[in-house]
């Protein structure tokens, strides 16, 4: 299977050109992410996304990953009777991304100020600021709320927050950086965002923007769309290998087996 | 060797996609477990929905697509056990009909139920403590009772061959004896009216429908212990009842849903079908007795499983969506 993973891997290098320099600074930022394009087929078990690119020397760099706002209803649990827990209801998670990683060079709190954090969404606090949660009754209870829905999708390989990892850019020795995430099967399809922030004296100076987009292909593609385009079809299908595949075992242990 | 390890590796750290469920499982799990139920399955007529869903849950898989893919391997599963108990004789075909005229009736009652129970936002408490006083129930009774019958030689013996209730003609047998519409069901060999296996069926389809299960595991002491019937006919004609039961569900599923995951299924059914042969070749190596010892000790564990989920602070206070 690692060759087939290594395959997937494969380099499809793509440079993602845009770049923002903030507040004028003069810097040159560049981002790119390899394999932009993550084919899920049968044998997709996740993948590797490396982000790499140059820097000016003496920033800090920040990489976030993220898909597109959504909102997100989840099954709350709570105590009846005093001693059963149980699913007590829903709570709607407004404004919140279905993934979410960043990473950085030092400690976020030490490099970005948290007016900048809030401002280009770094960290859990942020994200938190943002979300709209409810019913929630007070401030307290929200936060505790976020806080649950951060660690369901930490276990879901789904947000990290960290800081460390980059490396020099093997392709620019002595001035570029490299960093990698683990891409969890566990992504949907869809579009994300990958962007790079430098920064310096506590603000961002800079920033750059790549796009990893994932696609089921090929059977994975077909079954998933026959499945919600066409039920009765898919259903029926399902039904009838079902019973195939019974009566042929059956007839298998028939034939060999004499033991009834 | 070489190449068996190469091949061994390949295999056995295989993960397929999964289309519908989107997860990525590696294949030695689900066969496994499919292997598992369908021994079970093979073994006491039940289909195990009540084992597999909460199993592949904890694989990762969504819980309406686990609920929903396990009543497509079941097709599978009961299929292969009923065409191996009608090749020695052991389906009651009537009985099953009107079984099954009965349970299709009650679990559309049951869904309504269901959508009442929704509505007033007690569905969940209701579900689980249906879950633990009916398993807990049946599998109390089915452990006592067939204790003591083993217990006593002479009564383990007459259990396999009982065409009426031989011990005493109670209140609630004579009853049932006057009740019109009576039938004789040769490959039983017991005489009911049609009135007592529509209505039970109509029962446990209502709380199947709630549970969110097949339902052999209350369909088969139904036949035991109410309709009389000897184990081994029990055995194939609940795994025929459940046949038909989970191709009704696996289609309104995937036509309604659209929660079934064809691969899942497959890989499932491929240890399904086969556990389910193996288990109707061991079934017929045991006492009836035997049986229901077993079927009462696995459904007593899942009780106590249910209970401990109940009671222990879960790892998360959050959870998505749908299904039970």
């Amino acid at each position: 299977m690692k060759s087939l993973k290594t395959a997937i891997i494969a380099s499809l290098f793509v440079i993602a050109g845009l770049t923002f320099p903030v507040g004028g600074a003069q810097a040159s930022l560049t981002a790119r992410a390899n394999h932009d394009h993550i084919k899920i087929d049968f044998f997709y078990n996740g993948s590797e996304v490396s982000v790499r690119g140059i820097q000016d020397p003496g920033v800090d760099l920040i990489v976030k990953l993220t898909s597109p706002d959504s909102n997100q209803d989840l099954k709350k649990k709570g105590k009846v009777s005093g001693f059963l827990w149980m699913n007590v209801g829903e709570i709607k998670f407004d404004n919140v991304p279905n993934l979410y990683f960043a990473q950085s060079s030092k400690k976020v709190d030490e490099i970005l100020s948290k007016d900048e954090q809030d401002k280009y969404l770094v960290g859990y606090e942020a994200l938190a600021k943002r979300a709209g949660v409810s019913p929630v009754a007070s401030p307290e209870e929200k936060a505790k709320w976020f806080d649950e829905f951060v660690k369901l999708k930490e276990s879901n390989k789904l947000y990290f927050v960290t800081d460390g990892g980059f490396t020099t850019n093997p392709d620019e020795p002595g001035k570029g950086y490299y960093m990698k995430f683990q891409w969890p099967y566990q992504a949907p399809p869809g579009d994300y965002l990958v962007t790079v922030y430098a920064v310096k004296g506590g603000k961002v100076i800079e920033q750059a923007t790549s796009k990893v987009n994932v696609e089921q292909v090929g059977a994975v593609k077909t079954l998933a769309d026959m499945a919600r385009k066409n039920g009765a079809i898919y259903g029926g299908l399902s039904v009838l290998v079902a019973i195939l595949a019974g009566f042929g075992v059956g007839l298998v242990f028939g034939k060999g087996g004499g033991a009834h | 060797m070489a190449a068996i390890l190469y091949f061994a590796e390949e295999v056995f750290g295989m993960h397929l996609y999964l289309p519908v469920a989107l997860t990525s499982v590696n294949v030695l799990m689900p066969i496994g477990l499919g292997l598992m139920v369908g021994l079970l399955s093979g073994l006491f007529g039940v289909g195990g929905g009540f084992l597999m869903t909460p199993l592949l849950i904890m694989l990762g898989i969504p819980s309406t697509v686990a609920a929903a893919t396990d009543s497509n391997q079941i097709v599978a599963a009961s299929t292969s056990g009923t065409y191996a108990h009608w090749r020695v004789g052991n389906v009651d075909f009537k009985m099953g009909f009107y079984l099954l005229v009965g349970g299709f009736s009650g679990g559309l009652l049951g869904v309504q139920a269901m959508k009442l129970l929704k509505a007033t936002g007690n569905a969940d408490f209701v579900i689980k403590m249906t879950y633990v006083f009916m398993l807990g129930l049946v599998g109390v009774y089915m452990l006592y009772e067939s204790l003591s019958s083993m217990k006593k030689k002479k009564a383990a013996a007459m259990a396999e061959v009982v065409v009426e209730p031989p011990r005493k003609e109670s209140g609630f047998a004579k009853l049932l004896g006057r009740l019109p519409l009576q039938t004789r069901f040769e490959k039983s060999g017991v005489s009911h009216s049609v009135i007592l296996p529509i209505f039970f069926g109509a029962l446990v389809g209502v709380l199947a429908a709630i549970m969110g299960v097949g339902g052999g595991f209350l369909m088969v002491p139904v036949m035991v212990y109410i309709l009389r019937m000897p184990m081994h006919v029990v055995v194939g004609t609940s795994l025929f009842q459940i046949l038909f039961t989970c191709i009704e569900v696996t289609f309104l599923q995937a036509y309604t849903n659209h929660s079934v995951d064809f691969v899942l299924a497959v890989l499932l059914l491929l240890g399904s079908t086969v556990g389910a042969q193996i288990g109707a070749v061991f079934g017929r190596k045991l006492k009836a007795d035997q049986l229901k010892v077993y079927l009462a000790a696995i459904v007593l564990l899942v009780t106590v499983k249910i209970v401990f989920d109940l009671t222990l602070t879960p790892s998360h206070l959050l959870g998505m969506g749908g299904g039970h």
